[in-house]
């Protein structure tokens, strides 16, 4: 056990060094536009004017920049940097990374637990539900609402919702569902905070809902047809006893694997409903990084924890599973 | 499959060739209507897309191109359209009849420029299709190879190539999307190509992991064995022992990505508009309509319903498609 966690953490960092060896190579493939963009506002300023002014002028931005110096030096600063976790300074801003990552991760991770919470509380049931009753109408329906919001992005369902809440909603609906342009801290104003994530938590929480609660169907299927559910039957436990003591522990442990899954997906998962509903979390901070002039450092910067969290969360998953499953064996 | 062929069989031979065996698709249709409604909703609502793409061809061939060539040869107006997609209406004043209902002429209302929004729904149809199909095209030959190849040879060649995998499946997936786009060496301006590239290899990763498990399993069949026993060499073996017996597998996958991409090359356009190019597109609809949508919801929910169905069409072909070829795969 103790070998397969040192291994697999030993595997994390090696998938985080290519990761931010991609995004580093990747960004350095094109640097022109965004010296060019930068050189703009400097262009007729005290470089002085034409071809040879702007030239200069790159040249500045070049420096200012840390675009100056040669490939594998530029390379080995940022791997030595984020050895030492120091992301480095946004372009933009001038800003440290990390400490602009860390202002911005609150939202984020609220959102994303909300999410969750709403998410397993609707598919608990249903999931449970359109097992035991498999293939009543009420299953039918279950499963169709699952499919439904499966298949329906997010942003189109936070779309209607908006467009029939302020048509149809009246003031009070609307004012909940739609999106506000003030955002607050759970800290310092919590019913604020709570009206801005109501709509975003709800509709982001039903999507990944239907994920869950579709595995879930399908491995309680799997669970009531066991021998020890049937023993459990004719010893003559009552109904509950069997789903709940029974079967339902046992389908819950893979389940719980998906929903450690999604947790990792959180910072990448909302880019829309944040931009949407505007709270102010990572994913609305790295669109627009990439979508206006690529900063690098933004980029390099949330890519790296994207990936972090995610395979530590993943890790934590999969040790979990161990101990939540003790007929898993680790290799 | 085999419980189709099986029908013949087992049914009295009749003396007529011709005329059971159309009864027979049909009423092998009409079982699976009945057996999976789910599955026959999506393949209608596939097939309605795949209608809207269709338009008078011109024999104008060349290298494929997005949207207007993307087999090699131009594909004309889609038949389903009435006016141009391009083309501003006027008001007997002069005016631009814009945001105007649903009417007999003009089938989802008129957009703020006053262009018919049906033309641009039908329009956009076959885009998002084709950068679709495209990207999966790219995804599935270069994620189902790899998965061969890291499948089949195990060892230290599997453990790389996984490591590499991991590496590119924790880029966030739309953040990925919008860098390539944004670096794009290839083309100057936005190129619905590129977007397809950019589709592409953000979807290796998935495709391989599932082709892999599937190598996995196949690696250790009898036949599989036998076949290296008599002497086949590594190739001979996966190209005619592995792969057929992973079609099913890919066509799924290939199936199930296609509403996964146009999900992503729509939420492309509605996030960063720029970085595509210009024309009828769902998700620039959506991004267009987004800001006056309270007041004038009809441009936006028309754009926000075909991505939405198409989406859902395709996700429940591909959950039927899974169910009739393989219900084991586990997908994503």
């Amino acid at each position: 056990m103790q070998a397969y966690i040192i291994r697999r953490v030993l595997l994390n960092f090696l998938v985080i060094f290519l990761v931010a060896t991609f995004v580093f190579l990747a960004l350095r493939i094109d640097t022109s536009t965004v010296v060019n963009r930068a050189a703009g506002s400097c262009i007729g300023g005290q470089a002085g004017n034409g071809q040879a002014g702007a030239e200069e002028c790159r040249k500045i931005v070049r420096a200012q920049l840390g675009l100056d110096t040669s490939l594998p030096k530029q390379y080995w600063d940022y791997m030595t940097g984020l050895i030492q976790g120091d992301l480095g300074h946004s372009f933009k801003s001038q800003n440290a990374v990390l400490g602009e990552i860390k202002d911005r991760a609150g939202p984020t991770i609220e959102l994303g637990i909300l999410q969750i919470i709403v998410a397993i509380v609707i598919a608990t049931p249903v999931g449970i539900i359109s097992a035991v009753r498999q293939d009543s109408w009420i299953d039918y329906f279950l499963r169709f609402f699952s499919i439904f919001f499966l298949g329906i992005p997010v942003f189109v369902v936070a779309i209607i919702t908006i467009v029939l809440t302020a048509r149809y909603g009246g003031g009070t609906l609307s004012d909940w569902f739609g999106p506000h342009s003030d955002y607050a801290s759970l800290t310092s104003d919590p019913a604020k905070n709570i009206k801005a994530m109501l709509a975003p938590a709800l509709i982001g929480g039903l999507g990944t809902g239907a994920v869950i609660m579709r595995f879930l169907r399908s491995q309680m299927l799997e669970v009531l047809r066991q021998d020890y559910v049937r023993t459990a039957w004719s010893k003559g436990l009552r109904e509950r006893a069997i789903i709940v003591r029974h079967a339902l522990k046992n389908a819950l442990i893979p389940v719980l694997t998906l929903i450690g899954i999604l947790l990792g997906g959180i910072v990448s998962g909302n880019v829309v409903l944040e931009s949407i509903y505007t709270i102010p979390g990572i994913g609305n901070y790295v669109v627009f990084a990439v979508a206006q002039n690529p900063d690098f450092p933004v980029i390099q910067g949330v890519v790296i924890v994207v990936a972090v969290t995610l395979v530590f969360i993943n890790l934590l998953v999969d040790i979990t599973y161990g101990w939540l499953d003790p007929r898993i064996r680790y290799s | 499959m085999a419980q189709e062929s099986a029908i013949p069989a087992v049914t009295p031979a009749a003396p007529e060739t011709a005329a059971p065996r159309r009864g027979s698709a049909w009423r092998g249709i009409w079982k699976f209507i009945r057996k999976k409604p789910l599955g026959a909703i999506g393949f209608a609502i596939v097939g309605f897309l795949l209608l809207a793409t269709i338009g008078v061809p011109k024999a104008s061939f060349g290298w494929p191109s997005l949207p207007d060539r993307p087999l090699g040869f131009e594909l004309g107006s889609p038949i389903l359209q009435r006016y141009s997609p391009e083309q501003n209406f006027y008001n007997a004043r002069g005016r631009v009849r814009s945001f105007e209902s649903p009417s007999s002429n003009h089938w989802l209302g008129t957009d703020k420029s006053g262009r018919d929004v049906w033309a641009r729904i039908v329009n956009g149809a076959r885009r998002s299709l084709f950068v679709a199909v495209w990207a999966l095209v790219l995804a599935t030959a270069l994620g189902a190879g790899i998965g061969v190849v890291s499948g089949y040879f195990g060892k230290w060649m599997d453990t790389v190539i996984q490591r590499l995998m991991d590496a590119l499946q924790s880029f966030p997936p739309l953040i990925a999307l919008i860098l390539i786009v944004t670096i794009n060496p290839l083309t100057s301006g936005p190129n619905l190509f590129v977007i397809a590239i950019a589709l592409g290899l953000v979807g290796i990763p998935s495709v391989q992991r599932i082709v892999r498990s599937v190598v996995l399993a196949t690696r250790e069949q009898q036949y599989v064995e036998a076949a290296r026993t008599i002497g086949a060499t590594d190739l001979r073996t996966m190209r005619y022992y592995i792969i057929p017996n992973i079609m099913a597998s890919i066509i799924i996958v290939f199936s199930t990505g296609i509403g996964v991409a146009i999900l992503a090359e729509s939420t492309l356009g509605f996030i960063a508009p720029d970085k595509l190019p210009e024309g009828p597109s769902w998700g620039i609809m959506l991004s267009d309509a987004y800001p006056v949508i309270v007041d004038h919801p009809g441009p936006g929910l028309a754009a926000a319903g075909a991505i939405a169905l198409a989406v859902l069409g395709f996700n429940l072909a591909g959950d039927a498609l899974r169910d009739v070829l393989d219900p084991r795969l586990r997908l994503g």
